[in-house]
């Protein structure tokens, strides 16, 4: 493929990455590919500090690859502008108040697609519809900072769909977030997902991921450890070890029941009360 | 009376409402907390932990305060003198770091109680070796992780001598890593010293691990009260889709219990139990081999 | 890359430890009063060989100095260019567009370069020796007040921070198509604005979550503070001191004869 080749259905394409900040300092990705189609659902997990946001700012160009190509939507990383790229990779940060302006909800939200020069109907048209889609439609007008701090999650959200793009990059969401807003935001990830959008989720809640996301991608030491179905990667304990994590608590005890014939790899606590039933009643 | 079983914090009918508050952010709040406890806090955004929290240091924010607090034999007052018996860390690890480097930042605390200069110099050592960061005095602060930076912030809180260390949500910005550094040291505090411990903590996996007893809060009140294996065995709160998080291995059990397979009287809400008694269980199939 | 939290370069030199700040504030504020006293090209050049010589003593590399010798030179140029302008005497040496540059106007050109120059670098000198920790006690011992030190102290703990989260903001809004690299640099000025709200409201969340946590630690619990920072003011700095006010005098007492000028005309 030539680096202005298309490939209509791959969003985000990381072709052999380094990256490092300045020229003599180390190199903190190391020979990194990536593919991600469109309308998938990808966690990033990792330690701090292991590549996973350094990796995910290059999806949308805030980070040049200093060797290798990243293509975004098929456009190479590196001839394009942040703000051109904004239109088809979406980058939600970990804390809202980075992002967010102070002024009201809704012209935090309009933001974005005043910026795209559109025209005033369809602006309000996008606002209406992202504020709907993370429910905080009923506190249009009140001022972004009067928020709690899990709407202004979701004010956060909003304001990047309302740049309706393909592809959205989410980093840490559900930190400091408490049982419900951490679900409230993984709804609307999934939620999103499903009208076909592909989402990037970069977290280090095990347990979400476990419930909630598909594929997986493990990043340790700035390079890709492990990179497939949930499942999989979830319950392979010396991959996870590389990149200093540990598989969520019922998957741990899954594998140390394993020798009783019951399946290593559950993910969730509905799966592995479905195992145990099958073992302990001696169901075929 | 043995001294251990005194109670070291006893709140009885404590109302609180920030200054621009609609509602109280705690709504009748009555607690007995005996010396040595490890009580753990947990519930949703907004419930009143981080308020209650402060009220137990005796920073009571501005607003309306009623009620008693009595913390190490010592009633808490709004703009009251500060209180010794207790240390706070916060959520945070950037904004309650002070100093430039780690030494400077651990003698913060004991320089404004005007302790002795060459006793803190002395006395830094031993508490970065609890916290696991020896070597580290002169290192400067912003070049620390989060968890270290938590671990310096729990030193931080150590070296005042508190009687009470009262942590909010210490590892809720943390990663992994971070995590499991700042759970072990106070797991190890625990083994070693005699202090008591108020943790609020959304980990439910680790808060059932370490904490004799649990309290849950929701809108400004105590909505459950009692050690782990009681709290995360009882309906209502937890095994409900918008509920609180419980341990997993807890949700296991209860859902077992439910089909009939496990008896109540064996629930447990830790990983090595609740692992011990699904063997024990397996095993018991003994006569189905394993893999069919 | 992670700003630091001053320039201070640390290195074990007699500098460094053993002179008191105070006594390093007062060799400061010495060479600021020679180098205005002076409009005299030589003793300045002998005072910026002499405050050159104590950056080398205290063992800093030329390559930690660079940036302030650089700055200097600037002013050098500066001056030679402007000065000759105003102040003739002397014969001529140049005329450039018709402008008469005289020796006199040369000299006293070299000289104010020099003096600004002088005080760049001497203050570069004196960051670069004194740790903020120890300049912020020996102010307090001189009488600064305590939540003064504090807000000193923690202006510079919070400045890799608040650099951090402006890269950050910074990014956020170009995440949203807030186009900061295209465009001339006054309409990219223009946009940048959009970076100071957000920064100003993290300063302010930053400096409440901080406050909280000073008065859970005991700030102000007491009416005044121990310290942990060992400062002596040794002989060696009662001498240094006394010697630096009694050529100040001199200097001054100096200037006012007539000594050590170009002209009487400016300062």
């Amino acid at each position: 493929m030539t680096s202005n080749g298309q490939r209509p259905d791959v969003a985000i394409d990381v072709d052999a990455i380094t990256f490092r900040y300045e020229p003599k300092s180390p190199d903190v990705l190391h020979g990194v590919s990536l593919q991600i189609h469109h309308g998938e659902f990808v966690a990033m997990i990792g330690q701090n500090g292991a590549g996973k946001t350094t990796l995910a700012k290059t999806f949308n160009g805030l980070l040049k690859p200093t060797t290798g190509t990243v293509l975004a939507g098929g456009t190479d990383t590196r001839t394009a502008s942040v703000g051109q790229l904004a239109r088809s990779v979406g980058y939600v940060y970990q804390n809202p108040d980075h992002q967010i302006f102070a002024q009201r909800v809704r012209a935090e939200v309009a933001f974005g697609p005043n910026n795209l020069k559109l025209s005033e109907a369809e602006v309000a048209e996008r606002v209406q519809e992202a504020l709907e889609l993370v429910d905080l439609a009923d506190h249009a007008d009140e001022f972004a900072f009067s928020l709690g701090r899990g709407q202004r999650q979701k004010l956060a959200v909003a304001s990047v769909l309302a740049m309706r793009p393909p592809t959205l990059v989410v980093d840490e969401p559900t930190t400091g977030l408490d049982q419900k807003g951490a679900k409230g935001i993984l709804d609307l990830l999934t939620r999103w997902n499903t009208h076909g959008r592909t989402i990037i989720v970069i977290t280090h809640d095990m347990t979400l991921v476990a419930e909630r996301v598909p594929r997986t991608v493990v990043v340790g030491g700035g390079r890709i450890i492990a990179d497939g179905p949930t499942r999989e990667v979830l319950s392979n304990q010396e991959l996870l070890a590389e990149a200093f994590l540990r598989p969520p608590q019922v998957t741990r005890v899954a594998q140390r029941l394993a020798r009783y014939g019951v399946a290593s790899d559950a993910l969730t606590v509905p799966e592995l009360h479905a195992e145990l039933s099958r073992v302990l009643r001696g169901a075929v | 009376m043995d001294r251990s079983m005194e109670p070291i914090i006893e709140v009885s009918g404590l109302h609180f409402r920030y200054a621009s508050g609609k509602r109280d952010a705690l709504d009748g709040i009555d607690l007995t907390i005996r010396r040595g406890e490890f009580v753990g806090v947990t519930g949703p955004s907004g419930a009143g932990k981080s308020t209650l929290c402060q009220c137990l240091k005796g920073i009571i924010p501005a607003g309306t305060f009623t009620g008693n607090v009595r913390v190490a034999g010592q009633d808490v007052k709004p703009r009251g003198p500060y209180m010794e018996s207790s240390a706070l860390v916060f959520q945070d690890p950037e904004t309650q770091i002070i100093g430039l480097t780690v030494a400077e930042d651990l003698a913060f605390g004991p320089e404004n109680l005007q302790r002795d200069p060459s006793q803190i110099r002395a006395a830094i050592p031993g508490y970065l070796k609890t916290v696991r960061l020896s070597g580290y005095e002169d290192a400067e602060t912003y070049r620390l992780s989060g968890g270290q930076k938590q671990r310096l912030a729990i030193a931080d809180a150590l070296i005042l001598l508190p009687d009470i260390l009262i942590l909010d949500e210490p590892t809720s910005e943390l990663d992994p890593i971070g995590k499991d550094e700042v759970f072990e040291v106070v797991a190890a505090l625990r083994r070693e010293r005699a202090v008591t411990v108020v943790m609020v903590e959304h980990a439910a996996e680790q808060l059932a691990e370490m904490a004799d007893r649990i309290i849950l809060m929701d809108h400004g009140r105590i909505v459950a009260d009692g050690p782990p294996d009681e709290l995360y065995h009882g309906e209502g709160f937890f095994h409900r889709p918008d509920g609180e998080r419980s341990p997993q291995v807890a949700q296991l059990l209860v859902a077992l219990e439910r089909d009939g397979l496990v008896d109540a009287a064996r629930f447990t809400a830790r990983e090595d139990e609740a692992v011990a008694l699904l063997s024990e269980m397996l095993e018991a199939r003994a006569g189905v081999p394993a893999g069919d | 890359m992670p700003v630091g939290y001053s320039i201070y370069v640390e290195r074990p030199s007699y500098v460094h430890r053993r002179i008191d700040p105070r006594t390093k504030l007062a060799a400061l504020g010495a060479t600021f009063v020679f180098a205005l006293a002076f409009n005299h090209p030589l003793p300045l050049a002998l005072l910026m060989v002499a405050v050159l010589a104590i950056g080398r003593w205290a063992t800093i590399p030329w390559r930690k100095m660079a940036p302030f010798l650089i700055g200097g030179t600037w002013f050098l140029v500066l001056g030679v260019m402007v000065w000759p302008l105003y102040v003739k005497g002397g014969p001529v040496l140049l005329t450039p567009f018709g402008i008469e540059y005289t020796l006199d106007g040369v000299l006293f050109g070299v000289a104010m370069g020099l003096r600004v120059a002088l005080m760049v670098i001497a203050a570069g000198v004196w960051m670069m020796t004194t740790s903020p920790q120890r300049l912020t006690e020996g102010l307090l011992r001189l009488g600064l007040p305590h939540k003064a030190g504090i807000a000193m102290t923690a202006a510079i703990r919070f400045v890799p921070l608040l650099n951090a989260e402006r890269v950050t903001i910074q990014e956020a809004r170009q995440a949203r198509a807030l186009d900061l690299q295209r465009g001339n640099p006054f309409s990219r000025a223009v946009r940048s604005i959009a970076i100071i709200g957000p920064l100003f409201i993290r300063a302010i969340d930053v400096a409440q979550s901080l406050a909280l946590a000073m008065d859970a630690r005991g700030f102000g619990a007491r009416d005044g503070r121990s310290s942990i920072v060992v400062l002596t003011f040794s002989r060696t700095d009662r001498v240094i001191v006394f010697v630096l006010l009694a050529t100040c005098i001199a200097a001054v007492v100096g200037r006012l004869l007539g000594f050590g000028t170009i002209t009487k005309d400016y300062l």
